[in-house]
């Protein structure tokens, strides 16, 4: 139960209006949290500001009375950075959520920080365009959270993550002030960039209001591979292979195991019935036929090196959606197993060094834990997931995994890795983050948080403590 | 046993096709193509077959202009063994495509011809139907399921309300209805492979068939757009709505 005192209650009301700020037990427990289950919400109210003038009305009223806030998006976060624990006041920004502005010149569009990704990616579709950042919880997730999390995804290889598409945006900073960074443009080199601060900085630096989004030429003819991999080395001769010759737009790898999982549980197809130590996913765009014919010959090339055993092709929209399934479904297929879940990465070279490593150490240690592995690789970025065994109980698996962390991260150090690829930091990998950013990084990272935030009132207690 | 396989180029049934400006016709500019649906299922059943030892040879043919080739290529990659391509220009009926396929079942003599119940660009359901009647085959359409048994081709129908079991004396025809099977995937090796396998052109007039046309394409327009939802603030109103606009209650 919320235990906010009427005053402020009435504060936050006369900036919000009265029906905009939520205290009832469900509102606090729904917009208290993300997608991570490791810690229960108890924030002391929601507001759904309307306007950026809205906003900066709390944030004021933030300030003046030392509140906390968490800003938050479409809280499908996977490291705890949109959860609110300790009674801070969640700001909602749904309701933010208009796309204007566009300008089919530069290929921007202005997008209220809650817009909904798919919400972008259909506006952009209307107008012959296209917004790359994808990724399975697009039909939730929203762009100011996006921004704030610099979301990745299955297209990084080829669009980068949403960094790349931010032209410019808006941000309430934790002093109050309004600040327009970078404006859209395509060039500018008149100082520090302020917008890359922002952009992946969790909500610690200030609430992401709007933002210019870039838009790109829709890709053509998209056609999708799955082949079959002996080892992991092989894996990486592969992408090698291919990246020399074609532009890829994906290139994801699953184990056996996740693929023996989403078959079992999604009742798909399996591509094809050689089994394999590990499945590579491409996709390309087909524009003649002379780029299958391209493809054709690395996937000959690839048998005779001894790098592939089988492979298939889709042959048409619905076949190539049928085989991203068997890679974008594995997470929620092993959500029933309640895994503990590492989001890593490495330089691309050290991927199967790294990944052998980690195997070894896990295997070792717990021989009776099944291990899912997937991931964009094409990018260096390596899921790591521990299934829980049914009968072991959820805390003493927990704890387990925790030692289990701190030799993966371990791990990640020693190869100049992320403990966090894409997922942020937020509450659940605060305590690794000295695994990959040294003393001097953190203590600058401290600093410039208080200079955005003095009072430290924007999402207190994430990535790091101060 | 001889099985011939019809199959279609159509547009990719999850490309959202849109009518040309003026009306005239589907726009098919850049468009993905791919085999028609219902006819994958027919080359499915027909390669599983041969794997069953029942067929022998499976043939693929299909009628329309150069690039439907490619479709009888991914028909050789799931596993027929030859293609066959009427090549033929422009919007061909499913008389004239029925007479052309009945000009083929008389040159390889096949024990049974599986072709899609429909396609998905025509939604005609004519074409097997009328093979049948210039070939006087025995057909059965909209199968589920078929087992040849001797001489026998028990197949299984989907009929309003259930199922239907009928038995047919080979040669037969069959069209596919869409839980006969889950087509596999075209494999690498297999494309590969496909892209040896021997493929014959012919004319329609080879085929002793005079392309006619019977049937003028007057106009392609789109659904209407629906109107958006709204709103409402409380059940009095709903009900008002519902009885006074909508007019389903009273």
């Amino acid at each position: 139960m919320s235990n906010i005192s009427p005053e402020i209650l009435q504060a936050l009301q006369a900036c919000v209006g009265e029906s905009r700020v939520l205290t009832d037990p469900d509102s606090l427990a729904l917009y208290g949290r993300d997608w991570t289950r490791a810690h229960a919400p108890a924030p002391s109210a929601v507001v759904l500001p309307g306007s950026i003038a809205e906003v900066q009305a709390v944030v004021e009223l933030a300030r003046a009375r030392q509140l906390a806030l968490v800003p938050s998006g479409g809280r499908t976060g996977l490291s705890g950075g949109a959860m609110a624990c300790q009674g801070e006041i969640v700001v909602a920004l749904d309701r933010l959520n208009r796309i204007e502005d566009f300008n089919p010149v530069d290929r921007t569009v202005r997008c209220g920080a809650g817009v909904v990704t798919a919400q972008l990616q259909a506006f952009a579709e209307e107008q012959g365009l296209f917004y790359p950042v994808d990724f399975a919880s697009s039909g939730s997730s929203q762009i100011g959270g996006n921004i704030s999390t610099n979301a990745g995804g299955i297209k990084v290889i080829r669009h980068g993550m949403t960094r790349d598409w931010v032209a410019g945006l808006k941000l309430v900073t934790g002093s109050g002030e309004l600040l327009d960074l970078n404006r859209g443009l395509v060039k500018n080199n008149a100082g520090y960039d302020l917008r890359q601060l922002v952009i992946g900085a969790e909500g610690t630096l200030g609430i992401v209001v709007e933002a210019t989004m870039q838009l790109a030429r829709p890709p053509q003819n998209l056609t999708v591979m799955v082949l079959g991999v002996p080892d992991m080395a092989a894996v990486m001769q592969v992408l090698e292979t291919w990246q020399g010759a074609m532009d890829l737009q994906a290139f994801e790898f699953f184990s056996e195991l996740a693929l023996q999982k989403v078959v079992a549980h999604q009742g798909l197809q399996r591509p094809f019935e050689t089994p394999a130590a590990f499945y590579a996913l491409l996709e390309f765009e087909q524009h003649t036929e002379a780029d299958l014919d391209q493809a054709m010959a690395l996937f000959e090339h690839c048998v005779e090196q001894g790098w592939v055993v089988d492979g298939v092709v889709s042959q048409s929209v619905a076949q190539a959606q049928a085989l991203w399934r068997l890679r974008e479904d594995i997470s929620e297929t092993i959500s029933r197993w309640t895994p503990y879940k590492n989001d890593i990465s490495t330089t691309i070279v050290r991927v199967p060094d790294f990944l052998a490593e980690v195997e070894a150490v896990v295997a070792r240690a717990y021989p009776d834990f099944e291990i899912v592995w997937f991931g964009h690789i094409g990018d260096g970025n390596v899921h790591l997931n521990v299934l829980k065994p049914d009968e072991l109980p959820m805390a003493e698996f927990q704890q387990r995994c925790g030692e289990v962390s701190r030799w993966v991260f371990e791990i990640v150090q020693r190869h100049e890795g992320s403990v966090s690829a894409e997922h942020g930091v937020g509450l659940l990998k605060k305590d690794y983050l000295h695994y990959s950013r040294s003393a001097a990084e953190i203590a600058i990272m401290k600093q410039i948080k208080q200079v955005f935030d003095p009072q430290g009132i924007m999402n207190p207690g994430k990535i790091f403590d101060l | 046993m001889k099985v011939l396989v019809a199959v279609k180029r159509v547009v990719d049934y999850n490309v959202k096709v849109r009518a040309k400006g003026d009306g005239s016709d589907v726009d098919l500019n850049n468009v993905k193509m791919a085999i028609n649906p219902f006819c994958e299922i027919a080359v499915e059943e027909a390669v599983r077959l041969k794997e069953a030892g029942v067929a022998t040879e499976v043939i693929a043919v299909s009628v329309g202009e150069k690039p439907c080739q490619e479709q009888i290529r991914t028909a050789l990659a799931l596993g027929a063994d030859r293609g066959i391509h009427v090549e033929a220009e422009g919007r061909i009926e499913p008389l004239v495509i029925a007479k052309l396929l009945k000009g083929v079942v008389e040159k390889e003599q096949p024990q049974l011809v599986i072709l899609g119940k429909q396609s998905i660009d025509g939604d005609n359901n004519q074409t097997g139907q009328m093979l049948g009647a210039l070939t006087n085959m025995p057909q059965g359409t909209f199968a589920s399921e078929i087992k040849v048994e001797g001489e026998k081709l028990n197949v299984v129908r989907e009929v309003d309300g259930g199922l239907q079991t009928i038995s047919l004396s080979l040669p037969a025809i069959v069209t596919t209805d869409l839980r006969l099977n889950e087509p596999r995937y075209a494999s690498l090796p297999n494309i590969m492979k496909a892209k040896k396998k021997q493929l014959d052109v012919y004319s329609p007039a080879d085929l002793g068939v005079e392309v006619t046309s019977h049937i003028t394409l007057v106009r392609v327009e789109p659904p209407a757009e629906r109107q958006a939802g709204i709103k409402v603030e409380d059940v009095a109103q709903l009900v008002d709505k519902l009885k006074n606009e909508a007019k389903v209650i009273s």
